[in-house]
């Protein structure tokens, strides 16, 4: 569960790690359990374990992309600021900040309180560093282009940073909600392969205790957090690479929460005995990605012919069970940058095939195959281990596809070889994968034509002009009416446009276990409050032998 | 003297379940097509997960597939995986037994290295290992499992070989100056049969029983075509509130590999002059 935002954007590996910073919410009515003693005062102790899909195997906040790594580096780090229950942004290691020159500078004052895990004051030159490592050409970040436009960074004393920037950016203040590195480790190594990226040393509430690989990761209450101490004792991330397992470890009370899957949520009560439900529009969305360098997908007929042909009623009926909408473009709803008039593509087999004899691919053998110059349409399709959700958005995009004659294979693979040889390489033809988003609508990494490239986030190679100026447009804004104009022009294009086959937003269906006490849903989901969180001394569950 | 053998055969109860089970079984798998006229791969979302009733006899699963037409298309895919690697195991074990066994020496000794090496793979592991290189479909499967299963049957037949070697026709045989391709085709062949017999009805079970672990670790037959080892898998999704999902696949692996064991069994015993 993300407790702060360790990334802007992060990969949305499965159900079970959705980011939980999400704008509306509602909880279910669920009776409430006898074991809820709200009068009792906060105590410390017991442990909170959560379940990730993947191995969390970044744990340096400028080197993770997945979301298992942010899960685990959101207790670990902080950054300069972060969003609070309401979404408004608040410092979290700077006290405040001033913005000065029309945003062209930030001054940030930092919290003189805080200490690193091994007892180094945290100062402006961490500050400093971190901004060094992230455009460094040699860091392997995909989150450098969010400093591009700043021209210096500068301590001015031990507790104040001055940031000046070459034009206005408009998510420049959220792009410092990014991590915190400290120097004093990293200095004079090499950042990449440092060995702190498996045991990393923050300023978070909690400090890094131990990680096997493919088993889980263990943090301890950090006892000199700036903010106090968290009530919870330590944090299990455990890694299991099965939704279905997870909630089998779940009803076993083995594990604290999970994201639920939509038939997991509607299944009996009884299975939710020990945990509470909670239900929310997540700020994320899933979709069909087309590798815009195969020549098959260079024509937006045949992109638009695809999505004509996929019936996503199907889908938001039969995989979500009504618990999402299906998405129009880059932007779920719950966000301000989203255009409510940008229309479907409507579900339209004979049209399809129409646009497909246009962009000249016919049945000339009659195999019931499309073909064009003797090569079939036919492609491979990939998408991750775990996410029961994809599998079937995959098979019900096969079995439509093959309607109007186009051969889909489908490939399910292992989460860290998915993301590491097949996507960062953009070795594919298609996938089924989606996006954890931050709060502000810039996606330049993800669409601009100079993120493409190995282990960046346009790996489906997209290149258009128009939207390449307008996300930087919308970086250079900041009234908020001309921002949401850029914005809304993006996502017409892009649905016109078509790189990807925007699938649905989903919604976060996460439970957390009865006995944990100020569990409270907001905007921002629940996690918000975390370090309040605790369990009442007679229901807790575990105790250090100490 | 075949007849003898029929008598022997229908007198051995277990061994005529097993065959009569696995005629139950063939007959259904070629008749799948006739006997099942839904489509197995045909999706109606708005029937996911129903329980077994008579619209669908063994329940839909998670995108509303008939499961009966998919146990049916799949035992087709069960069947044919063991078939098909039974066989390219059994040319390759009997071809490396016999040439190994006849003729001795160095090349006895090669061969059985290689048998030896190939054992000390634990088999599961190297077909994992094998399919993470392929691109996983059903050919890659049935090749991959015959690939690795023979060894065992190679040291069999050498074993047999070795003891026919020295029995006086083939010393007659040699005597005659019969070539050696024709002594080996002719007569130890033929005086083979029985233990490859036994050893491939067991071969098949067991072949069946990887095809359904590696398509439940989703490295077997690909989505959407159905095979009981994936049926399986996307029950094990759903065994909270979809328990045919997964029994269904689960007792027809059992009862098919059950019945060739059986049968296996009973070729043995019934063939086997010994006994």
């Amino acid at each position: 569960m993300d407790i702060s935002f360790p990334n802007r954007i992060s990969w949305l590996s499965g159900v079970a790690v959705i980011g939980l910073l999400t704008a509306g919410c509602g909880q279910d009515p669920i009776p409430e359990p006898a074991l809820s003693a709200a009068s009792e005062s906060p105590v410390t102790g017991d442990t909170y374990v959560e379940a990730s899909l993947g191995d969390p195997s970044r744990l340096n906040p400028l080197l993770a992309s997945d979301s298992a790594s942010g899960s685990v580096n959101s207790y670990v780090f902080n950054g300069l600021v972060k969003y609070d229950r309401d979404l408004k942004l608040v410092g979290d290691l700077a006290e405040s900040w001033d913005v000065r020159r029309n945003g062209l500078e930030i001054v940030f004052h930092l919290r003189s309180n805080v200490k690193w895990h091994d007892g180094a004051p945290f100062t402006a030159d961490d500050v400093v560093f971190t901004y060094e490592r992230l455009v460094d050409p040699k860091v392997m970040t995909p989150y450098g282009s969010d400093f591009a436009l700043v021209k210096s960074v500068t301590a001015l004393d031990d507790h104040t940073v001055r940031v000046e920037y070459k034009e206005p950016f408009a998510p420049a203040l959220e792009s410092w909600g990014i991590g915190m590195v400290p120097r004093h480790v990293f200095v004079g190594k090499d950042f990449n392969t440092h060995p702190a990226n498996r045991a990393p040393i923050g300023t978070g509430p909690y400090r890094f205790v131990q990680l096997k690989t493919d088993e889980k990761t263990v943090l301890a209450a950090n006892p000199d957090y700036f903010e106090g101490r968290p009530y919870i004792d330590r944090v299990i991330v455990r890694v299991i690479p099965d939704s279905s397992v997870q909630f089998l470890e779940m009803r076993n009370q083995s594990i604290d929460t999970m994201g639920l899957r939509p038939d997991q949520y509607r299944a009996y009560d009884a299975f939710f005995m020990n945990h509470r439900k909670f239900r929310y529009p997540s700020f994320s969305y899933t979709f069909f990605g087309f590798n815009l360098t195969r020549p098959m997908f260079h024509d937006v007929r045949v992109r638009r012919a695809l999505a004509m042909a996929l019936d996503k009623r199907e889908i938001i009926d039969g995989v979500l069970m009504g618990y999402g909408r299906s998405a129009t473009g880059p932007f779920p709803p719950s966000s301000w940058a989203f255009d409510p008039t940008v229309p479907e593509v409507p579900f339209d087999p004979g049209r399809a095939k129409a646009l497909l004899a246009e962009a000249g691919w016919g049945d000339t053998d009659g195999d019931g195959v499309l073909d064009k110059n003797g090569s079939p349409f036919a492609f491979t399709v990939i998408t991750n281990q775990g996410n029961k959700m994809r599998e079937q958005t995959a098979l019900i995009l096969q079995a439509h596809l093959a309607r109007v004659g186009v051969r889909v294979d489908i490939r399910v693979l292992e989460w860290s070889s998915f993301i590491h040889d097949f996507v960062d390489k953009g070795n594919f033809d298609a996938l089924i994968l989606g996006w954890n988003l931050g709060r502000d609508p810039d996606q330049y990494l993800i669409w601009h034509s100079s993120q493409r490239g190995e282990g960046r986030y346009n790996f489906v190679g997209y290149d258009n002009p128009e939207t390449d100026r307008l996300w930087e447009q919308g970086r250079r804004t900041f009234d908020l009416d001309q921002r949401r104009a850029v914005y809304q022009k993006i996502h017409r294009l892009l649905a016109e446009d078509m790189p990807y086959i925007f699938l649905y937003y989903p919604e976060s269906l996460p439970v957390v276990h009865r006995r944990f006490q100020n569990v409270e849903t907001a905007p921002a989901g629940i996690g918000w409050n975390f370090r309040e969180w605790f369990v009442p001394w007679s229901l807790q569950r575990y105790r250090l032998a100490s | 003297m075949w007849r003898f053998y029929g008598r022997r055969f229908l007198a051995n109860r277990l061994a005529l379940a097993g065959a009569s089970v696995l005629l139950f079984l063939g007959l259904a798998a070629v008749g799948a097509p006739v006997l099942s006229r839904t489509d197995p791969n045909q999706q109606r979302l708005t029937e996911r997960l129903m329980p077994p009733s008579v619209h669908h006899l063994l329940g839909t699963d998670d995108l509303g597939r008939d499961v009966a037409a998919r146990m049916l298309h799949g035992g087709r895919v069960s069947l044919r995986v063991g078939l098909v690697a039974v066989g390219i195991s059994v040319i390759i074990g009997t071809w490396v037994g016999v040439t190994a066994g006849f003729f001795g020496g160095w090349v006895d000794g090669l061969l059985m290295r290689v048998v030896d090496i190939m054992l000390c793979f634990p088999t599961l592991f190297l077909i994992l290992m094998v399919i993470a290189f392929l691109d996983p479909s059903l050919w890659t499967v049935m090749t991959v499992i015959g690939m690795t299963s023979w060894p065992g049957l190679a040291r069999l037949v050498r074993g047999e070989t070795l003891s026919l070697r020295e029995r006086d026709f083939v010393w007659a045989a040699r005597g005659l100056g019969l070539s050696a391709p024709r002594i080996v085709l002719v007569h130890l062949l033929p005086n083979l049969v029985v233990p490859i017999l036994v050893s491939a009805t067991l071969g098949v079970g067991s072949a069946i029983l990887t095809e359904s672990a590696l398509s439940f670790l989703g490295l077997g037959v690909q989505p959407p075509m159905a095979s009981w080892g994936n049926i399986l898998t996307s029950g094990k999704d759903y065994l909270h509130v979809a328990w045919w999902l997964s029994v269904f696949p689960g007792v027809a692996i059992l009862v098919t590999v059950l019945a060739l064991n059986l049968l296996g069994e009973g070729l043995r015993d019934v063939l086997d002059p010994r006994s």
